[in-house]
């Protein structure tokens, strides 16, 4: 008879680990043995004639021989580890064997260092990332935009995540009354993938046009709305770099789809750059006129 | 002399169980066991913690047993300053306990 396998995606957060022990011991009991448990999925084959109770380690073991070796001594099988250091073990149950059994720290101080690995790695990263959002902060304050901004509440979910992640799993009876939290990781995931793929998708989807026009000399004034046309997708701020040098004044400006100047600037030498100019979605040109020789350079971003 | 902190149980159970020679790591949980009657057990997370903070604290140090039969079993042996360390730390337990008596 073929194997039956299935996967399970649920997503534990780290100081709520001791509720995935649960949950793999009721699904062993329910006949699905763990064959390798991950982050975010785990597998699992069907096995009804046997029964294991699962204990999970945060540690990446300077020797891992000795640290498997250390587990096998007592029973304990090693699954496997994710990329991110937590290793999983099982042990046959019998129902004989006392509870303590099952345990795999057997004093406060080593729970407590286990505990301690996960705060620290947490509160690294945590506070790198709540570095990030002041900059991200910041970066808004100078040129608001929604790229900067998605990319900004990433940040900010992950940093407050994991700052109180820490805070819960450095007390580890907190640990527990704390369980009921996985909707609101699941919350936090999600703010994390759409705010991700929002900062993308506004990244790409931003006109990034740039032209340079050169001539010795012109009387007639041009307009070209084929060649100097740019596309804006989003309403929002976009920030134009402009820089004219013409021998007789010079007018440039973006007109919109109605015929509307939203932009405009006279003069016979221009250099400006950051210039923040709210544009709604549409298509815009450039209209610019000069009776003389000029070199203009432009680009909105 | 530096003042040294009190010991938690399971490392303080470890070098008792090596003073009279190495061990492998169940060895060690097994004779805690039936020293303490049951009443303290050394789990293999806490076991492998233990071991690797007393190695970097150069208490203990790893061994390959040379027995027939359990070569290259890995054992557990006390080093001197283990030893000192399980000194200090069973003269300052008498010492609290003769305070008891005392009081």
């Amino acid at each position: 008879m073929a194997r039956q396998y299935k996967t399970s995606y649920k997503a534990y957060s780290a100081w709520n680990y001791e509720k995935e022990i649960e949950d793999l011991n009721a699904a062993s009991e329910q006949g699905w043995q763990l064959v390798k448990g991950g982050c975010f999925h785990s597998r699992f084959v069907k096995n009804p004639d046997v029964r294991y109770r699962y204990q999970i380690d945060y540690c990446s073991p300077d020797d891992i021989g000795r640290y498997i070796e250390t587990f096998r001594e007592q029973g304990w099988e090693y699954v496997n580890s994710t990329f991110n250091g937590w290793n999983y073990f099982r042990k046959p149950w019998d129902p004989a064997l006392p509870e303590e059994e099952y345990e795999i720290f057997t004093d406060r101080e080593s729970l407590r260092e286990m505990n301690g690995r996960w705060v620290r790695f947490a509160l690294g990263l945590g506070i790198a990332l709540g570095l990030f959002t002041v900059i991200w902060i910041i970066r808004m304050i100078l040129t608001p935009q929604l790229p900067i901004l998605a990319q900004l509440i990433v940040y900010a979910a992950i940093a407050v995540m994991l700052l109180r992640g820490a805070l819960i799993m450095r007390n580890p009876d907190s640990s527990k009354s704390r369980r009921g939290d996985g909707r609101l990781l699941a919350v936090y995931l999600l703010v994390v993938v759409l705010g991700t793929a929002a900062t993308v998708w506004l990244g790409v989807a931003r006109p990034g046009f740039n032209t340079n026009m050169i001539s010795e000399s012109l009387s007639e004034p041009m307009v070209d709305n084929r060649v100097n046309e740019f596309e804006v997708k989003y309403k929002d701020n976009y920030y134009i770099d402009l820089k004219i040098d013409a021998k007789a004044p010079f007018t440039f400006s973006i007109v919109d789809e109605a015929g509307e100047e939203v932009f405009t600037t006279t003069a016979e030498h221009f250099e400006e750059s950051g210039i923040k100019q709210k544009l709604s979605k549409g298509h815009y040109w450039l209209s610019m006129s000069c009776d003389d020789g000029y070199d203009m350079n432009f680009s909105i971003e | 002399m530096k003042k040294s902190e009190p010991m938690s149980e399971s490392y303080y159970y470890i070098l008792l169980c090596l003073a009279k020679g190495a061990n492998h790591g169940y060895g060690i949980m097994q004779m805690t066991e039936s020293l303490s009657g049951g009443d303290v057990k050394i789990g293999s997370g806490t076991m492998y913690g233990a071991t690797s903070n007393m190695m970097k604290k150069g208490w203990i140090c790893e061994i390959m047993s040379d027995e027939p039969g359990v070569e290259r079993r890995r054992l557990y042996k006390l080093t001197e300053e283990g030893r000192e360390a399980l000194r200090t730390e069973i003269a300052r337990l008498s010492r609290m306990l003769e305070n008891a008596q005392e009081v």
